[in-house]
């Protein structure tokens, strides 16, 4: 079994995409994995790798409801070349707490699907990125995680569609928006941005 | 009553008269949003990314409303127009609060726009406008608009001749 996983994250490295990318390729047995990089692939490239496989996975993070635009330009230019029977298969994560947010972005997903000739399998939602991998998946505030990514890999093994599904960490939101914060003043002051300068609106 | 336009119908701007409006000029393959958060921790409200299509966030607080005009694709956006507006985040905060039990994020500004998006295409799906309708509702509740809308037409001229 061929699979492409397609990581949307701008981000060089250490992205929540990347390692939800690399969680789930774990998850999938001596299946034959190739990963791109949507910042780094063009589209020729893409679309060759998409008529050569069963399955497609496209990782990424939640931009304004929606799906980053360097990822946007490369499917919107690979739909109308695409002559593939995989089934595709999204994880999309986000900042705010709930992964229910991006909904929206996986139903765009599936019309990327529908009108490349695909064939939707399954989406899912990750919500609280920024704590996507602070603990092994499956374990700590990873424990759902881990169970979800074996769920979407069971189904991509089997060849079989799922609902889509939303999914939080096992970290309570109020601890995750006091860690957002207390990390955006230290990383602010690390710029010499005070608490103050982060809320200048001139 | 002003009104920022934002288009991807004509690179060497529109003919028709639309003086009224202002017109945001983009550029012909917008540079993507790399992720850095440097508009939230470095150069507050502003995207470290000074090529013209930054100055997009600099007019949002200064209109009444927000018009985009854009090819409806999967849903959303055309990619250009995204990039201008994933380069604009730094119109909000990055602090959390709850807006009716869901995370969002606070507002940097006082005054915003609302928020016009007016879709075309040749075979816009019943399933993609109902993720655009959608779309503009979530992007409003994040861009704290006062109001939003979303309409689809056949063409862009249709568009066009409505605007003059
Ligand atoms: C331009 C931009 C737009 C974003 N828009 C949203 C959004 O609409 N909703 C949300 O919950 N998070 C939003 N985020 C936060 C990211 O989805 C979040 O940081 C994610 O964990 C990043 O994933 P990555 O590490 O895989 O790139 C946005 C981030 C950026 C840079």
């Amino acid at each position: 079994m061929k699979i492409l996983i397609l990581n949307g994250s701008p981000k060089p490295s250490g992205s929540a995409s990347e390692k939800l990318a690399e969680g789930l390729a774990q998850r999938l047995g001596n299946a034959e994995i190739t990963m791109f990089n949507a910042m780094k692939t063009g589209k020729d490239e893409f679309v060759a790798q998409v008529n050569a496989i069963d399955a497609l996975v496209v990782v990424f993070p939640l931009y304004v409801d929606g799906l980053p635009s360097h990822l946007l330009r490369l499917l919107d230019e690979a739909k109308g070349e695409i002559k593939s029977s995989a089934r595709v298969y999204s994880i999309a994560n986000n900042g705010f707490y709930e992964g229910q947010q991006n909904h929206l972005a996986l139903e765009m997903m599936r019309h990327f699907s529908a009108s490349s000739g695909m064939e939707w399998g399954q989406g899912l939602g990750v919500g609280a990125g920024g704590m996507v991998g602070v603990a092994p998946f499956g374990s700590g505030p990873m424990k759902n995680i881990g169970k979800a990514l074996d769920k979407m890999a069971q189904n991509i093994l089997n060849k079989q569609n799922g609902d889509d599904f939303y999914i939080q960490p096992n970290f309570p939101k109020f601890l995750y928006k006091m860690a957002a914060h207390r990390s955006w003043y230290s990383q602010a002051k690390g710029n010499g941005i005070s608490r103050k300068g982060i809320l200048r609106g001139d | 009553m002003k009104t920022l336009i934002i288009q991807d119908i004509d690179q060497n701007g529109i003919d028709v008269d639309l003086s009224k409006y202002t017109l945001f000029q983009m550029s012909e393959r917008v540079k993507p949003c790399v992720g850095c958060f440097g508009c939230w921790i470095k150069t507050p409200g502003k995207c470290v990314i000074k090529d013209g299509d930054n100055v997009f966030l600099e007019l949002m607080p200064k209109v009444d409303k927000v018009m985009v005009i854009s090819k409806l694709t999967f849903g959303g956006f055309s990619p250009d127009i995204k990039g201008v507006f994933d380069r604009s985040i730094g119109f909000i905060l990055p602090f959390f609060e709850t807006v009716s039990g869901e995370m969002h994020h606070k507002q940097r500004y006082e005054k915003r726009p609302s928020l016009q998006y007016m879709f075309y295409g040749d075979n816009m799906t019943e399933a993609e406008k109902a993720t655009a309708q959608k779309l503009v509702k979530a992007n409003a509740v994040n861009l704290g608009a006062p109001d939003c809308s979303a309409s689809f037409y056949a063409t862009p001229d249709e568009i066009l001749e409505g605007l003059k």
